[in-house]
């Protein structure tokens, strides 16, 4: 009836072909899009219906754990090569004579499709299983802000899912653009949750745009792709890749032209981007300012892991340029000793844990430029647990201490009453992130390392981890050693206390909401006695409740077990993750390889693809280990080894040793005999560093130094801009209208206004006139 | 082809036969220049005003001696039309004349110089 | 006007077919002439009407008009007018007007909508120029005869500067003319351009061709004479005389300033139409008539324009950065978008062309609905000024969802309008290289008709694109401080004194006795077709793609013909050109 439909309908017959024969997937894929989708429209209803209640928190994770409940469904039934689950159409144009039409660079094509493969349905898992349980734990966090807050908070969290699923489940690079800027998004809207602190908005607005310059460089990688391989869905883009692939397989980089081998440069820029890696990382530390669901989800687990996520589909790409995998090692190191250090100076909790977020990522891009893309993914799932964890542990020390967060002014909380579940949750993560033996956080770690050492020419880049590692184990343990124990002392922070302020103030002024918040109203201003009371000594801290603890309890429970998901047999091949990595676009065999799985675990783990290979459509790309002859003959001569020994043999104890070395450290210098929570035996070493600490602490100038040298020069640009553009192009449009008005002003004078004048100049016109045609005429 | 359509080209009346084009034209002249002199020189805006109607009329009368030589009436009904819309001109300008006296209390034309550039 | 009456008398349908366009000029005139003559209370409430009954009107003729056919001008009408010199009113619409002209209907009521409090003076002639702006839009876009394009071309003109300069701010009256000697000098170097290619066509020119021997102004007939018959340095002149007059009104970069001054001063409305519709005259000039007139031209100066373009994207985009006028930020963005348009254009392919026209819509979608925004942040606040307010999703939460909403689709964020668009056009300057086809890249992919082709090419992409951090930049700049922050309102706000010399006419007192602080169903009303638009055409471009599919292939076809065979002057090839050379219907028939 209406014209959209007729439109749709047309849109529909003029839809071509496909190009390659789809394994269609299942249809309930499509589902995990829509469930948070629906969740956002719910929110937004609730908001619209004024809602102060708790329920979108309820609905959000209904939504959440049914997308997970279908997501473990595909999982259960994914089978070897990947499947596309079509959507509808989003882009699609085509051009040329109608003999090449339907064909490779005659048409773009970028659909609502989905493209499942174990990659995605591994990332989807701890999408979809970590946003519910942190949805949980925010309906208790957030219940502060119950009412049209709440449900944006909501709204925004269930758009960041769908956002996440986009990226990770669709089938075309574009489509992984959607999600790409869609949580970009949903960081910013998030981030700046506190709109009305000044630094929240700043930081929201730093994140997005630095964001954007990392999606510059996905977005010209995207075109590259496609003027190149003619399509920019995945099955294709593998397909079309596959002489190069052959290529690279033997050795023979030169085949490959210089354009392909940019590809993968370009797109490792946008992952530098999102996954906050040098020289892009400056906004993940300012992305604290969210409230700490946010940062646990996004800004720890799913988000800034998209960047991996990238590289890891892409792989088969990276394998192609020489350049670019180990640019992506490189950075990645540097940046994980880089956060690091920064990591070590500072004293707000949740910076620490973001820096070392920064630190972590940094990890899984040097897994994946040391060619262990299991490792990496690995990492990223058993981080995406402990990580969470982490700020989750922290977040109930920032909700019940009023927005404390400064590890000088919180100490002994073990002894608290109500915290042992928070105490638990740090420890387990602490432990996992600093690599203690035996948690997952330490196979994982050790896993890259490992192979850092392994394949060759990549030693100095495990020799950075390790020493990364010592440090991270330090200021983990620096937290838990200033926070979790020692003598009992709290001050209560004032955050909160400032923005319920603000936020009673804005009430006063909202006539409409008046009537309906008088509640809530009486209710802030009883929080806020209760503050003010709190400064004056009686502040008492509340203790988590049950949906903070359960999901910190879970967590804990989960980033211990995580360490089965490599070792525990899941029947096809080895462990869950390496199977999983195999069966996938990032399936990658290193010759090197052998990698530190227990005998009869890990049994033919890594023949997956080969066995794949029979099975999978041609378009898979499967295991594109370099076939070097030399490599492949002798494989261990070529490996690269840890000062003479195998490094999967003797790196599980040195790097267990470095952790306990830097465990050891943060014991004396933050917990033997400290008495009080502000200073402990290491305020007594930094003299002795000089301006080092300092510098550290200031982030080594980062941000003042991009200020500096990019965003002062623009500045000024721009304000030369506007000068000119007021003063010089604006100027010369107006000189061709002064121009007239010049000549105008030159003969002004004649117009005298007076009647007579105006006569006498007729008549000795007429007269001069006259006599001109008399004297023609009368010659 | 000498085919007499009017008295006047059969010579009547015969009273005035010295009365040519040249004469008609002569007034004509005359009385425009008197018009023009009389507008360059006197101030007074009713004055002024007559000394353009002079002016106007000298063209008619032109006008209908020429249309008279020729045998063509268009200048005759031409003048007819300038007569008309004199008439009215002469109502419009008289009014517009008095409320400019209005204003000013004057009817010199030095008083006004809006136009001055 | 004398309808055809030779025509044997026609069913009702084929009758409505054939004056549908026609009806689409005239209703909105009806309705000014009604406007004209009804009281004040109603003239609003009248022009309503009449922008809705156009809208409907909008709706039968995008219903009956043949999608899967574009390319082809359609409800095609002539009405004579002056035979003698060849020129008529004749009107039909492809598949870019007819979109161009649900944009005009689209953004009608909303305008009418968003002046209902904003205008409490003269409201007649207000409503009136209004509605005769609305026609003289719609008849740039379906006129098929140049003298009838450049009546209405100029015709938008004259009620814009009445509402700018009765209607604006404090410098309204600088504004208007400025606006108006601006883009009349423009466009009538564009009237020569035009008249000179009819003057070719007519035969009067000495020169290459001899030409019909009488005068037509008929587009159709003007395009294949001047691609076929005029060499490259008559092309190019034309090229010139014509971008005089497109380029001021899209506006490209040196010729820019008009806008800021012309937008901070109108009224609400009047930016909105400016933004949506009229900078689209100058967009759709040049694709109607710069590149099919002077296709070697255009393709041989096509990196000029597209500099132009580039340099208007980063220092459009730059200033925003430093303006502290919301209103004026949102121009210079235009100025910026609008960049991005024309470098869709100038990329020649498909995919630069089908993101062009899409961004003229979605822009207009887009923008016209952050005028609207900041057009109901002024109706309380009377004023723009970032520095004195700030915060106001702590008391406008409503306004706030939508500018937010609004900024993210100006940003060109995927799944909104403006993504699409956007990467479109930078996908087509991407492509727009010969140098992929020869392997100087390394590329060993073939030249392919319709997409990698042309002078322009990554590095123009790239710097272009560098224009999307600077609209994040600009924008959220914006939004973090009117939207976001500590609330910051003007002093004295709330109580009545003290601001009467920030606006021109609006009256301080009757506007804000009647609106509260947030949105009113009204304005929710204006907004919300734009929001479910720019979600529907981010997230379902696709039946848009595929309308536009016709005019692009149609032009590309043309551009890849001009591309091949070189313009007369070197006579061996003219027959061969002139064969191939044209815009009709079936370009490849022809080429058969």
């Amino acid at each position: 009836m209406t014209i959209f439909s007729s439109l749709s309908m047309l849109a529909a017959t003029a839809a071509p072909k496909p190009m390659s024969p789809i394994l269609s997937g299942p249809p309930e894929a499509l589902l995990v899009l829509a469930l948070p989708i629906l969740g956002v429209i719910l929110c937004t209803l609730c908001a619209i219906m004024r809602v102060r209640t708790r329920m979108p928190a309820f609905l959000t994770v209904g939504c959440l754990a049914a997308a997970f409940a279908i997501t473990v469904g595909l999982y259960l039934k994914s089978g070897p090569a990947p499947v596309i689950t079509s959507g509808f159409e989003w882009i699609n144009l085509s051009w040329g004579d109608s003999a090449g039409e339907n064909s490779p660079f005659h048409q773009f094509i970028a659909n609502f499709s989905l493209y499942l493969d174990a990659l995605t349905v591994l990332w989807m898992l701890f999408v979809t299983g970590l946003a519910t349980l942190i949805a949980l734990y925010a309906s208790e966090y957030m219940s502060g802000d119950v009412g049209t807050g709440y449900c944006r908070f909501f709204a925004a969290f269930n758009l960041f899912v769908f956002s996440m699923s986009c990226l990770v489940m669709g089938d075309n690079m574009l489509m992984l653009f959607l999600g790409w800027e869609g949580v970009g998004l949903c960081s910013y809207l998030l981030i700046g949750y506190f709109y009305k602190k000044p630094s929240a908005v700043e930081a929201a607005k730093k994140a997005f745009i630095l964001n954007r310059i990392g999606d510059l460089g996905l977005l010209m990688g995207i075109c590259l792709t496609y003027v190149h391989f003619g399509s920019i869905e995945y099955r294709d883009i593998f397909a079309q890749a596959q002489p190069y692939i052959d290529a690279a397989k033997a050795g023979r980089y030169s085949e490959i032209p210089a354009i392909v081998q940019l590809i993968p440069v370009l797109l490792a820029v946008g992952a530098f981007g999102k996954s906050a890696q040098l020289p892009l990382y400056v906004w993940l530390p300012d992305a604290m300012e969210g409230p700490t669901p946010v940062s646990a989800l996004i800004h720890a687990a799913t988000m800034v892991t998209a960047g991996v996520y990238l590289v890891a589909r892409m792989y088969p790409l990276f394998l192609l340029s020489e350049i670019a995998l180990p640019l992506v090692g490189w950075v990645g190191a540097l940046t994980a000793l880089f956060a690091a250090t920064i990591g070590m100076a500072q004293f707000d909790i949740k910076r620490i844990m973001a820096y070392s977020t920064v630190s972590q990522l940094g990890y899984m891009f040097a897994g994946l430029g040391v060619l262990t893309s299991t490792g990496a993914a690995f990492h990223v799932v058993t981080h995406a647990f402990f990580k969470a964890l982490l700020f989750l542990s922290c977040g109930a020390i920032m909700h019940g201490f009023a927005g404390q967060l400064d590890l000088r002014k919180l100490s002994g909380l073990r002894r608290m009453k109500g915290w042992g579940i928070v105490s638990l949750g740090m420890l387990v993560g602490c432990l996992n992130l600093a690599g203690f033996p035996f948690t997952s956080g330490f196979f994982s770690k050790d896993m890259l390392i490992g192979e850092a050492f392994v394949t060759p020419g990549t030693a100095p880049i495990g020799w950075i981890l390790l020493l990364t590692a010592g440090l991270t184990a330090y200021y983990t343990f620096r937290v838990f050693f200033r926070v979790i124990v020692g003598p009992v002392h709290y001050e209560p922070g004032d955050e909160l206390h400032s923005a319920h302020e603000e936020h009673a103030h804005g009430d006063s002024h909202n006539e409409h909401a008046h009537g309906d918040s008088h509640n809530e109203h009486a209710h802030v201003e009883d929080d806020h006695q209760h503050h003010d009371h709190g400064h004056g000594g009686h502040f008492h801290p509340h203790a988590p409740g049950w949906a903070i603890n359960t999901v910190l309890l879970t967590l804990s429970v989960l980033s211990l077990a995580a360490s089965g998901l490599y070792f525990v047999p899941t029947g096809v091949h080895g462990g869950a993750v390496p199977a999983m990595v195999d069966r996938s676009s990032a399936a990658y065999q290193s010759p090197f390889a052998h990698h530190a799985i227990p005998e009869g675990a890990g049994d033919g783990g890594h023949e997956g693809p080969d066995h794949a290979a029979e099975t999978v459509p041609s378009y898979v790309p499967t295991s594109i280990a370099m076939e070097d002859p030399h490599a492949v003959e002798h494989p261990h001569e070529n490996a690269g080894t840890f000062l003479g020994w195998d490094p999967h043999a003797v790196l599980f104890y040195v790097s267990g040793a470095v952790g306990f070395i830097g465990i050891f450290v943060a014991y004396v210098l933050h917990y033997a005999g400290r008495t009080t929570a502000a200073t402990a035996r290491a305020d007594a070493l930094l003299p002795m560093l000089g301006p080092i600490p300092r510098w550290a602490q200031h982030k080594w100038y980062v941000d003042e130094f991009y200020n500096l040298v990019v965003r002062v020069p623009l500045l000024a640009l721009a304000h030369t801009f506007h000068l000119i553009d007021k003063l010089l192009v604006d100027g010369l449009v107006r000189m061709f209208g002064a121009i007239p008005r010049w000549l105008g002003t030159l003969i002004r004078p004649t117009q005298s206004g007076e009647l007579h004048g105006y006569a006498a100049g007729m008549a000795t016109g007429i007269a001069v006139l006259l006599f001109i045609v008399f004297m023609l005429t009368l010659r | 082809m000498n085919t007499v359509w009017t008295l006047a080209q059969a010579g009547y009346p015969a009273a005035l036969p010295e009365a040519t084009l040249a004469h008609y034209l002569f007034v004509s002249a005359a009385m425009f220049v008197i018009g023009l002199i009389g507008f360059l020189t006197r101030r007074n805006l009713i004055i002024m005003f007559l000394c353009t109607e002079l002016m106007f009329q000298a063209a008619g009368i032109a006008l209908v001696s020429f249309s008279r030589f020729h045998m063509n009436m268009t200048g005759q009904s031409f003048v007819i039309f300038i007569v008309t819309v004199a008439a009215a001109e002469a109502a419009m300008a008289l009014a517009l004349v008095v409320l400019l006296f209005r204003k000013r209390e004057s009817l010199d034309a030095e008083e006004w110089t809006e136009l001055k550039g | 006007m004398n309808p055809d009456t030779t025509a044997p008398t026609p069913d009702a349908a084929s009758l409505l077919d054939q004056w549908m366009l026609g009806l689409l000029v005239l209703v909105p005139l009806a309705f000014a002439l009604v406007v004209a003559f009804s009281p004040d209370k109603r003239a609003r409430a009248t022009a309503l009407l009449g922008t809705l009954a156009a809208g409907l009107l909008t709706v039968v003729a995008l219903a009956r008009f043949s999608w899967s056919n574009g390319a082809a001008f359609q409800f095609e009408h002539d009405v004579h007018w002056l035979p003698s010199l060849g020129i008529s009113v004749s009107m039909g619409a492809d598949s870019v007007s007819m979109l161009l002209v649900a944009l005009t209907a689209l953004l009608g009521p909303i305008c009418v909508l968003a002046s209902w409090t904003a205008i409490t003076e003269r409201v007649r002639l207000y409503f009136v120029s209004f509605l005769i702006l609305q026609a003289a839009m719609v008849g740039v876009f379906i006129a098929r005869d140049i003298i009838f394009f450049y009546i209405c071309f100029e015709f938008t003109l004259i009620p814009m500067y009445v509402l700018v300069s009765q209607w604006g701010s404090t410098e309204r009256k600088r504004a208007a003319t400025t606006f108006f000697l601006y883009t009349f000098t423009g466009s009538v170097i564009t009237l020569a351009g035009l008249v000179y290619v009819a003057w070719i066509n007519a035969g009067m020119a000495p020169g290459l061709y001899a030409g019909s021997g009488s005068w037509t102004f008929q587009i159709a007939t003007l395009q294949i004479t001047a691609s076929q018959h005029m060499t490259l340095s008559q092309q190019s002149w034309v090229l010139l005389a014509l971008l005089a007059g497109f380029a001021v009104k899209v506006p490209l970069f040196p010729v820019h300033t008009w806008l800021p001054l012309t937008h901070t001063q109108a009224p609400t409305a009047g930016s909105v139409i400016l933004a949506g519709v009229l900078l689209k005259l100058g967009t759709y000039g040049i694709f109607r008539f710069a590149i099919p007139f002077c296709p070697d031209a255009f393709m041989h100066y096509a990196p000029v324009i597209a500099t132009l373009c580039i340099i208007g994207i980063l220092y459009g985009g730059l200033i925003c950065w430093v303006q502290e006028d919301v209103k004026k930020l949102v121009a210079y963005s235009s100025v910026a978008h609008l960049g991005f348009c024309v470098l869709g254009l100038a990329a020649l392919n498909v995919a630069g062309l089908q993101g062009s026209i899409l961004y003229m819509i979605n822009h207009g979608l887009s923008t016209g609905a952050l005028f609207l925004l900041v057009g109901f942040m002024y109706e309380r606040y009377h004023t723009r000024s970032m520095k004195e307010i700030g915060g106001l999703a702590a008391k406008m939460p409503v306004w706030a969802t939508f500018m937010v909403f609004f900024v993210m689709a100006s940003v060109g964020l995927p799944g909104l309008n403006g993504f699409v668009s956007e990467f479109l056009c930078i996908l087509g300057t991407f492509q727009a290289s010969d140098k992929w086809a020869t392997g100087v890249w390394g590329s060993a992919g073939t030249a392919i008709p319709g997409a990698t082709a042309g002078n322009l090419g990554p590095w123009y992409a790239l710097v272009a694109g560098s224009g999307v951090i600077v609209a994040a930049m600009y924008l959220l700049i914006m939004v973090g401080k009117v939207v976001f922050g500590p609330l910051k309102e003007p002093a004295g706000h709330g109580g009545a004194h003290g601001h009467d010399e920030h606006h021109g006419h609006e009256d301080a007192h009757a506007t804000e006795a009647h609106l509260p602080a947030d949105l009113t169903a009204r304005e929710i009303t204006a907004l919300l077709p734009l929001a479910v638009a720019c979600l529907v055409f981010g997230v379902f471009p696709a039946p848009l793609l595929s309308a536009l599919k016709g005019p692009v292939d149609q032009t590309v076809a043309l551009i890849d013909t001009a591309r091949q065979i070189p313009p007369p002057g070197t006579p061996s090839t003219q027959t061969a050109a002139a064969d191939l050379r044209t815009l009709e219907h079936e370009p490849k028939e022809a080429s058969r």
